[in-house]
């Protein structure tokens, strides 16, 4: 009787277990989603309406690539700030100064760069050279984590997954809304590679520090990825591509600017689930390995436009957010893409039966 | 002074095996003053750390209030991973 208690409670703690580790990874495409529609508010207003408007100062150059870095380096330094400020509230400062200096601790750190300022670069260059059509080669960062997660850490990879991870990419590709116009030059050669670029970067980084935070506490981890990534990009990225638009100390003309514009409010909203979505998702790619938690995460390919559509679309009242059908089905579609990873759909039939 | 959770790690590296409520007693001397080091907590980084293959599960059981204890020994793997990662 005790035996069978026993059991009992003990399925019940594995299942319990799965079940956090899904709704965590969900939650970290919900989390990507607010930040993103905050931030994309944040860049229409202050002093960016004035850099992206029709009477722009800046150079097609500037506003192009290097606005773009200096949204990610204020975002990412005030989600540093933010999450200092909540691992002094739950006792972990000390840990992430302790993390800081260890061998996985710099792991950490090479995973930021990489999915920080590397990929996210990589990321808009692609966007801007080969338009949605980056993005939809971006969206394999679930397939390339799960590979590597199959190659690096022996991770479970069987052809239900696999199915899986093609169902959610197909869709990933609907609801980017990719059209493509049949030309195919260098500079749509070049922003494939980017976006490439892109998802391989974001592969390694959600597999390698999901795996990392096996190892280190999910909120020391993402507070040295944010903080890293942030200063990487205020201290690097933007004066290095100022100094490749021929003008350095534009870097701290913008940057200045661009942290005592009024704007700064929706950035500093913004940055609280920018955090919270890497460390979910670092969390629940440890959680349920690479191939269903980047899976998770990679429903933001929804869940931004639907925020992005309440948030610009229904409270700030600007026409063009709404999502068409098409892309309510793609995102469907992409559920049952995410839950053919999670589990065979066979074992509920065979559940039933009994 | 180790980061919390590389103590765990190496705590369940120095023991043939330990649950939850073991590692927590084993810890609270140094890091009781942690609020990371609680039953729920910790009992996340073990299952985490078995699902990333540091660990495996030895055996569970349940104590006289009928709480369920589950015990966990690292592996080869996870031997060699925390011997090159934690010092």
């Amino acid at each position: 009787m005790a035996t069978n208690l026993a059991k009992q409670k003990y399925d019940l703690q594995k299942a319990s277990f799965f079940r956090k580790g899904v709704a965590i990874a969900l939650s970290s495409g919900i989390c990507f989603g607010t930040y993103s529609a905050f931030l994309t508010l944040g860049m229409e207003r202050g002093v960016w309406a004035d850099w992206y408007g029709p009477a722009s100062a800046l150079s097609a150059f500037v506003v192009t690539y290097v606005l773009s870095a200096v949204g990610s380096a204020v975002n990412d330094t005030l989600s540093g700030i933010w999450f200092l400020i909540l691992s002094a509230a739950r006792g972990k400062l000390a840990d992430v100064g302790r993390t800081f200096r260890t061998k996985p601790g710099l792991v950490m750190i090479i995973c930021a760069l990489i999915g920080g300022p590397l990929a996210s670069t990589a990321y808009v260059v692609g966007l801007q050279t080969a338009g949605s059509l980056a993005a939809t080669v971006a969206a394999l960062n679930s397939a390339i984590g799960a590979i590597l997660g199959r190659l690096l850490f022996k991770q479970t990879l069987n052809l239900r997954m696999v199915v899986g991870i093609i169902v959610c990419f197909g869709s990933a590709i609907i609801l980017g809304g990719t059209t493509f116009d049949g030309e195919f030059g260098g500079s749509t050669l070049l922003g494939l590679f980017m976006g490439f670029l892109a998802a391989l970067g974001w592969g390694i980084e959600g597999c390698v520090a999901g795996f990392g935070t096996s190892v280190i506490d999910s909120q020391v981890g993402v507070t040295i990825r944010q903080c890293t990534s942030g200063l990487a990009n205020l201290i690097i990225l933007v004066p290095l591509l100022c100094l490749v638009a021929g003008n350095i100390g534009l870097a701290p003309e913008l940057l200045g600017q661009a942290f005592t514009t009024d704007a700064i409010i929706f950035f500093v909203i913004a940055a609280l689930p920018a955090g919270l979505s890497y460390m979910l998702w670092y969390r629940g790619t440890a959680m349920c390995g690479a191939a269903l938690g980047m899976t998770c995460n990679g429903a933001y390919a929804f869940w931004v436009p639907l925020f992005c559509w309440i948030l610009l679309g229904l409270i700030c009242g600007e026409p063009g957010w709404a999502l068409t059908p098409v892309q309510w089905a793609a995102a469907f579609m992409m559920f049952f893409g995410i839950f053919l990873i999670a589990m065979n759909p066979l074992d509920l039939l065979k559940k039933k039966e009994a | 002074m180790r980061p919390l959770n590389y103590a765990i790690l190496k705590h369940l590296e120095s023991v043939p095996f330990a649950s939850p409520t073991d590692v927590i007693e084993a810890l609270k001397g140094e890091y009781g003053s942690f609020k990371a080091l609680r039953f729920e907590g910790v009992r996340e980084s073990l299952m985490t750390a078995e699902q990333n293959g540091l660990l495996e599960e030895d055996h569970y059981d349940l104590d006289d209030q009928e709480n369920l204890h589950i015990y966990y020994r690292v592996t080869d793997y996870g031997r060699s991973m925390i011997d090159k990662y934690i010092k």
